[in-house]
C-alpha cells in the first residue's frame, strides 16, 4: 500500500499519508488515533472494522460520512480503491469499477494482530465463526458465495417458521428451502473443514514452537452436523437432523440444524482452552492463529498480506514479542505497527528499513525514515 | 436554485422510475420541454395506451394485448412443452433465442416468505390446472439461479411430478464462446456440479 487518505474517518478531520513498503511505525500516545489509521487500511482491504460492525460508528465529527482512499501496488500495477460512507449507503469503487461489500475480500488481503485476538478464543461461538469465515471467505471466493446464498435460505426458512401456518402446508413449504439449506451448508461445512485443517497444520508447529515443544494446540470443528464421511453422506445427515428437530424447530420458530450454529474448538493438550487454558496460553493460541493466517494467504498469493499489529508491542511478554519479531523479519511483508510506547529496541532490531509516523490528536506526522540501524 | 412548480413536480414523478435518480429525471424533464407539444402527447398517450390495452394473457400471465398472448394463439407451437418463468420480460429474453418453440408460463414472482410471498401469490394453481387439462410431457423450470429461484423450483418440482410430467431445470455454466481461464470462481463451480455425460 502506498498511500492512504482519510476524511472525516474517527479522529480524522482529513489526512494523507505516505506509507513505506516495508515498515511503518506509528506512535504517539494513548486516544490519539493511531489505531484508527490501521482500522482504516483494515476497512479498505475487509469493508468491515475490526472493532465494529455499525459503519457510523467509523465517521467522526458530527455528519454521518467518511471517505477512505487507498493506492494499492500489486504486480507493478497500481489500484485506486475508494470507500465512502453516507447516510447508511456504502459505497466501493476500485479503478472507477463500482463493487459491492465483500467482492474484494481476495484481493489486497490485510492480517490485523492485535490484543483483541484473544476474543477469538475467550468469547462465544459468534466470533470464531467470524474468524473461519473471513478467512475461508479470503481464500475461497467460492466459499464466500456459498455462505452468503446459506445465509439467505437461513433467513427465508426462519421467517417461513414464523408463519402461522397448518402444519401439512408449512412442510409443503418448508421442503425446498430444506433442500437448498442442506446444499449451501453442506459446501460451507466441507470448504470451513477442509480450510481448519490447513490451518491447524501452520499454527500447530507455531504454538510448539512457542511453548519449547511443551504444549500442544490442535483445531477440530464441532458441526451440528457432523460426519467423517464424504459429502454425500454428510447430506442425508443434514437431512436426518432437520427431521429430527422439526417440532422444536416448529415450536421455537428457528432453524436449529446447520453451520450457522459450529463452531471452531481450539484445544490445548487435549483440553478445550476456552475453558482450560491460562490467559498466556489463551494469547499465545490466537497469535498462533494469526500467523497462520497470514500464511495460508502467502501459499495461495505468492506473497504476503499486508500485516497490522495494534499494540502488540505493550501487550504481549518478551517471548511473544521476539517470536513476532522473528516472524516478521523473516517475510518481506508490508507491516504497520502501533506503538504508545518509546520505540521498543525489539524494534529497532527488526526494522532495517521503516518509516516513523508520529500522531497527535488525529493529524499524522512523518518523523523520520531510517533505511539502516 | 427553485425551479418553477410544474418542472418540480415532473421531475418528482420521472424519479418514480427504476434507476432514475434526481440528475436523470432533470435531464428527461429538459428534453420534455424542448420538444414540440405534439411530441409531447404523444409520449403520454403511448404511456395510456400501452397502459390500457396490455393484460396479461388469460393462460400463460405473459403480456398480451387481446385476452391470449400471442405465443398461446399460435398455432404452430409445441404444445406439449411448457417453460416456466419469474416475470413476463423473461418470455422476450428466452423467444430471442430463436431455439424454444412450446409455450410459457409466468409465475410473476418467486417463493420468498421475507417478501411475504407464498404459492398462493404466484400463478401456481393456475399451472397445476393447465398440465392437468393439457397434454404436456415436459415442465422447463427457468427461474433465475439464486436462492428464491431455486426455492420455487424445488416447489414447483415437487409439485408436478406426481401428475407424470417430466420436469427440467435450465442449466447453469460457463458462458458459450468464452474462455475457461477468464470465468469467475461460482460459476465454474455450478458448471463442474452441471456436468453431464458424454
Amino acid at each position: 500500500m502506498e498511500s492512504l487518505f482519510l476524511k472525516n474517518f474517527r479522529n480524522y478531520l482529513q489526512q494523507q499519508v505516505y506509507f513505506h513498503p516495508r515498515v511503518n511505525i506509528i506512535s504517539g500516545e494513548n486516544g490519539f488515533g493511531k489505531t484508527n489509521l490501521i482500522e482504516a487500511v483494515y476497512y479498505l482491504s475487509v469493508t468491515r472494522s475490526f472493532r465494529t460492525s455499525n459503519d457510523h460508528e467509523l465517521a467522526g465529527f458530527p455528519g454521518r460520512f467518511f471517505f477512505i482512499k487507498g493506492l494499492f501496488s500489486k504486480d507493478e500495477d497500481k489500484h485506486l480503491l475508494q470507500i465512502s460512507y453516507n447516510e447508511n449507503q456504502l459505497k466501493v469503487i476500485i479503478d472507477n469499477d463500482r463493487k459491492k461489500r465483500f467482492d474484494h475480500l481476495c484481493l489486497f488481503p490485510v492480517v490485523v494482530f492485535s490484543p483483541d485476538d484473544l476474543l477469538i478464543i475467550r468469547e462465544g461461538p459468534a466470533t470464531r465463526r467470524r474468524f473461519i469465515n473471513l478467512h475461508v471467505s479470503r481464500l475461497n471466493q467460492y466459499y464466500f458465495q456459498e455462505l452468503r446464498s446459506y445465509h439467505r435460505v437461513l433467513l427465508q426458512r426462519n421467517k417461513l417458521l414464523k408463519e402461522k401456518k397448518n402444519r401439512r402446508d408449512l412442510e409443503k413449504l418448508l421442503e425446498p428451502w430444506d433442500d437448498s439449506l442442506i446444499d449451501h451448508g453442506c459446501t460451507v461445512i466441507r470448504l470451513r473443514k477442509e480450510m481448519i485443517r490447513l490451518l491447524a497444520k501452520e499454527a500447530t508447529p507455531f504454538f510448539s514452537r512457542m511453548t519449547g515443544q511443551q504444549e500442544e494446540l490442535s483445531l477440530e470443528y464441532i458441526g451440528s452436523v457432523d460426519s467423517e464421511e464424504d459429502n454425500a453422506d454428510l447430506q442425508l445427515l443434514f437431512r436426518e437432523l432437520l427431521l429430527k428437530k422439526r417440532e422444536v424447530e416448529i415450536r421455537r420458530q428457528v432453524t436449529m440444524v446447520g453451520p450457522h450454529l459450529d463452531d471452531l474448538s481450539i484445544i490445548i493438550d487435549e483440553k478445550d482452552s476456552r475453558k482450560f487454558s491460562s490467559q498466556g496460553q489463551k494469547r499465545t493460541a490466537a497469535l498462533a492463529l494469526k500467523i497462520a493466517e497470514a500464511k495460508m494467504l502467502y501459499k495461495k498469493n505468492g506473497k504476503w498480506p499486508i500485516l497490522l499489529l495494534d499494540d502488540v508491542f505493550s501487550e504481549f511478554d518478551n517471548k511473544r514479542k521476539e517470536r513476532i519479531i522473528e516472524f516478521l523479519s523473516g517475510i518481506d511483508s508490508q507491516c504497520f505497527l502501533t506503538s504508545s510506547i518509546a520505540l521498543d529496541p525489539f524494534l529497532m532490531e527488526m526494522a532495517r528499513n521503516y518509516k516513523v509516523f508520529n500522531v497527535q490528536r488525529g493529524v499524522v506526522r512523518d518523523e523520520k525514515d531510517g533505511d539502516s540501524c | 436554485m427553485a425551479y418553477p412548480r410544474a418542472l418540480n413536480r415532473l421531475v418528482e414523478v420521472l424519479c418514480r422510475f427504476p434507476g432514475i435518480g434526481p440528475k436523470t429525471a432533470q435531464r428527461l424533464s429538459f428534453f420534455l420541454l424542448d420538444c414540440s407539444r405534439e411530441e409531447v402527447v404523444a409520449i403520454a398517450r403511448a404511456m395510456v395506451e400501452a397502459k390500457d390495452k396490455l393484460d396479461y394473457c388469460q393462460i400463460c400471465g405473459s403480456l398480451a394485448e387481446s385476452g391470449f398472448c400471442s405465443y398461446c394463439s399460435d398455432g404452430g407451437r409445441d404444445r406439449s412443452l411448457l417453460c416456466v418463468i419469474q416475470e413476463p420480460r423473461d418470455v422476450l429474453v428466452i423467444e430471442r433465442t430463436g431455439q424454444y418453440r412450446g409455450l410459457y408460463h409466468v409465475l410473476h414472482g418467486v417463493l420468498s416468505p421475507l417478501d411475504g410471498i407464498g404459492p398462493e401469490e404466484l400463478r401456481f394453481e393456475q399451472l397445476e390446472r393447465r398440465i392437468a387439462d393439457n397434454h404436456i410431457n415436459e415442465v422447463i423450470i427457468a427461474t433465475n439461479p439464486n436462492v428464491e429461484g431455486d426455492a420455487t423450483a424445488g416447489y414447483l418440482a415437487r409439485m408436478l411430478k406426481p401428475q407424470g410430467v417430466r420436469v427440467t431445470r435450465i442449466a447453469f455454466g460457463l458462458p458459450v464462446g468464452g474462455d475457461l481461464e477468464y470465468a469467475d470462481d461460482l460459476t465454474l463451480s455450478r458448471a463442474l456440479d452441471g456436468r453431464r455425460d458424454m
